[in-house]
């Protein structure tokens, strides 16, 4: 007797785990009968790549989700890079993308036969910050901001960039080499002279990691998105930085950076939809949502709205299914300059 | 005349003080021992409380609840990471006890003996020295693959949780790619039961679909060119009437809402059931329990084991001796006496699967925004840990209370699993 009750003891210990979840589970009939005002679109959105644009992308499901319960999204943060990676592989419909699609991963979806359309949803902003107490560094020019961040700049002292400032040790924080804001970084920099950054950054995917880092020592410099500065203003400092063109220091803010004055530092959030999964009615709707949906959205979560016409423009391409990226042009090379310039109808190299 | 030494040292006094000085260095080690005794506890009460003093605001029916929030966190919740963490751990437990405690049992009951071969004797004459070689050697190669497999649980039991999560990623997620890649619009791997294949195809009505069955599995996309037989959503069939671009549109609702416009396309929808189940397991709930099971199989293992090696020989002696096969004597004798150390062992190691987070990491990826716990087999899940490391790495201090109330629920959830189990084997020890 003793056996039997021990034995259906233990069978009732591992299995009350799984049954009691499971009825949650067992209920099929739930996506396909809605309740009255309920919207009956249904089916799976995967969606992957930036950290940067996770948060606007996580605001923008969470807003469709109230209209429409019965879409499953998933909305992935791997970085742009491994987006583009799965997005070529067609395990995902949407790619999130910090900066506009490199050649090689063009390159990669036409092999894997990925036809896609490109569209701007936001601008975010690098900012370059420094601690409060930080009172020699007023402005920074592209020059000093390349000898401070390039390998081999022959810098290791503030006093070596400029000679008025202390003569101590630079201490400097970045984001990781995985994600878009260090690629955008990189090339805004470093890309021209083929050169890289220099290797010995405090290198952290976390941002919060860097901003602890810039706050908790004077001598130190780092840079992330406009986001993260906002959320820490009472923390750091932020730089000006010298417009090339204009020849003038600009404090990066909603306004210059939607303006186009704060250069080279602001920078285009893109999501790739893949054309295939647009005759998904629920990928269809989702991005035309999106779409609509992004200004205001970008605004809430920290990030900058697009001009009206950029906007308008990727609602266009959106609504014809216009594949193919305005970045790259038909020789292979990466088209640089800000979206205004580079996002139009001439630009559109297809896919 | 004087003392000898040697009995001057008996002297009564000295020998009394002799004793308290070690009477007292005794009850110094017996101090130092509740202190070190008490660091644990320390630790843990700094824990809770620092825990508590960060989350306590944020513990609400809200956080029990609601799923997460980007735009409202305030109201964020964690229900759908509760949700997943059960069915994750779920799985693992299935899969690790059972695999677990039957590894232990071969180790430790199915030891090798020598072989007799009466049978075989009778039909091949190899002689009677011959034989024995044979037995010897079948007896040896037995022990050696006994010491073989024991060997390789005590090394995977030191092998970092995250290698796991690797081999989980090619084993049960992608599988080797050798039932195909799962695609977003192509492929589906190889589905094997509880899906019905349909185009879903938006309306004139908005938000309203309309699904027409597929045929042809290879074929991704449908336009609509013709009225075709659909299924509303409410499972009615129609049959599809057509709007041309440039004529008038319906206005009456029910009229859209079987109505599309001619040459609309649509994508492939799967309807799944909860029963759904595919080759490979991708980005799923099952593949996430099996390497958690993965990670906690060698601790079960051993666990086991040592609680079966705490059996009285004698016990197992007497019921050999009765006549009782050695399968008898484990399923009578042996894993009821064990029961209590098994369970022990299965209780420590479902607490590392609750919070284990990098090889959910791994298999699962790290999103976050999901609303309910997987509704399917195949269907993808979030967990505590994973939800933690999420909100914890975030600025706003909000998402930083929250985590901090996550620990709060993943520890009273972890201490619930842990006393119903407690709760088991004293019942079990009384009988």
């Amino acid at each position: 007797m003793n056996i039997y009750r021990t034995r259906t003891a233990l069978c009732i210990a591992m299995l009350s785990l799984l049954l009691g979840g499971c009825d949650s589970s067992s209920t099929p009939g739930e996506a396909t009968s809605p309740a009255s005002g309920e919207s009956s679109l249904t089916g799976e959105i995967k969606i992957n790549g930036s950290s940067t644009v996770l948060p606007i992308a996580n605001a923008v499901k969470e807003q469709f989700d109230a209209e429409f319960p019965n879409v499953d999204i998933t909305v992935g943060g791997a970085g742009t890079g491994n987006g583009f990676n799965e997005f070529a592989e067609k395990t995902i419909d949407i790619s999130d993308a910090s900066r506009p699609i490199k050649p090689g991963e063009v390159a990669a979806c036409r092999e894997g036969g990925v036809a896609f359309v490109e569209l701007p949803i936001a601008y975010d902003g690098l900012t370059l910050v420094v601690h409060p107490d930080n009172d020699w560094v007023e402005q920074l020019t592209i020059d000093q901001l390349k000898q401070i961040f390039v390998a081999g700049g022959g810098v290791d002292k503030w006093s070596d960039v400029d000679p008025s400032w202390p003569d101590r040790e630079i201490k400097i924080f970045a984001p990781g080499v995985g994600s878009g804001t260090y690629d955008y970084f990189h090339e805004v920099l470093a890309k021209e002279d083929k050169r890289q950054l220099r290797e010995d950054m405090t290198l952290n995917e976390d941002d919060n990691v860097l901003v602890q880092g810039v706050a908790g020592n004077k001598d130190s410099i780092g840079f992330f998105g406009v986001a993260y500065y906002e959320e820490n203003q009472d923390k750091l400092r932020p730089v000006p930085v010298v417009n090339p063109e204009l020849n003038e220091a600009i404090v990066p803010n909603k306004e210059t950076i939607a303006s186009g004055q704060y250069a080279p530092f602001s920078r285009p959030l893109f999501i790739y939809v893949n054309a295939e999964s647009l005759n998904k009615a629920q990928v269809q709707t989702f991005v035309e949502y999106f779409l609509e949906k992004a200004p205001e959205t970008a605004e809430r979560v920290g990030y900058v709205r697009l001009p009206e016409p950029v906007l308008s423009r990727a609602i266009e391409n959106f609504e014809a299914v216009k594949t193919g990226t305005h970045f790259v042009d038909a020789q292979g090379n990466s088209r640089s300059g800000s979206v205004t310039e580079i996002f139009t109808e001439d630009n559109l190299v297809s896919s | 005349m004087t003392m000898p030494a040697a009995l001057q040292r008996d002297d009564a006094n000295d020998q009394a003080a002799k004793a308290g000085r070690r009477k007292l260095i005794s009850r110094w080690f017996y101090l130092l021992c509740i202190a070190i005794a008490m660091l644990s506890v320390l630790v843990l009460a700094v824990l809770l409380i620092s825990i508590s003093v960060q989350g306590g605001s944020r513990l609400s029916v809200d956080l029990l609840t609601n799923a997460h929030s980007e735009l409202h966190p305030e109201q964020a919740g964690m229900w759908p990471a509760i949700v997943g963490t059960l069915f994750v751990c779920g799985v693992c437990a299935l899969v690790a006890l059972p695999l677990g405690v039957g590894t232990a049992v071969f180790l430790e009951e199915f030891k090798p003996r020598r072989p007799e071969l009466r049978v075989l004797r009778r039909w091949i004459p190899l002689g009677q020295r011959r034989w024995d070689g044979v037995c010897t050697g079948l007896y040896k190669a037995m022990r050696g693959l006994h010491g073989f497999v024991q060997l390789n649980i005590s090394n995977l039991a030191g092998v970092p949780s995250i290698v796991y999560g690797l081999l989980g990623l090619s084993v049960f997620v992608y599988m080797f790619n050798v039932f195909g890649q799962i695609t977003v619009n192509e492929s589906a791997g190889l589905e094997l039961a509880g899906v019905r294949h349909y185009y879903q195809v938006l309306t004139l009505q908005r938000g309203e679909v309309v699904l027409i069955p597929q045929q042809d599995l290879q074929q991704a996309t449908i336009t609509v060119t013709e009225p075709v037989e659909a299924m509303l959503p409410s499972g009615e069939r129609v049959t599809l009437s057509l709007w041309k671009p440039g004529t008038e549109k319906p206005t009456e609702p029910e009229l859209r809402r079987r109505t599309v416009r001619e040459g609309a396309t649509g994508g492939r929808y799967s309807q799944k059931d909860w029963y759904y189940f595919r080759l490979p397991l991708g980005r799923s709930f099952l593949a996430a329990g099996l390497t958690l099971a993965l990670v906690i199989l060698p601790v079960v293992i051993i666990a086991s084991q040592e609680a079966l090696r705490g059996v009285p020989p004698s016990m197992r002696e007497a019921s050999l001796g009765l006549g009782a096969t050695t399968w008898q004597t484990t399923r009578n004798v042996c894993l009821p006496a064990a029961l209590p150390g098994i369970l022990t062992g299965s209780i420590l190691s479902m607490g590392r699967a609750i919070g284990e987070a990098a090889p959910i990491l791994v298999v699962l990826g790290a999103a976050i925004a999901k609303n309910s716990g997987p509704q399917h087999l195949m269907d993808d899940a979030v967990t505590m840990p994973v939800l933690i490391y999420n909100w914890a790495g975030r600025q706003q201090q909000v998402y930083q209370e929250l985590a901090a109330a996550a620990i709060i629920v993943l520890l009273v959830i972890l201490l619930l699993v842990n006393s119903l189990a407690i709760y088991l084997r004293q019942r079990l020890r009384q009988t």
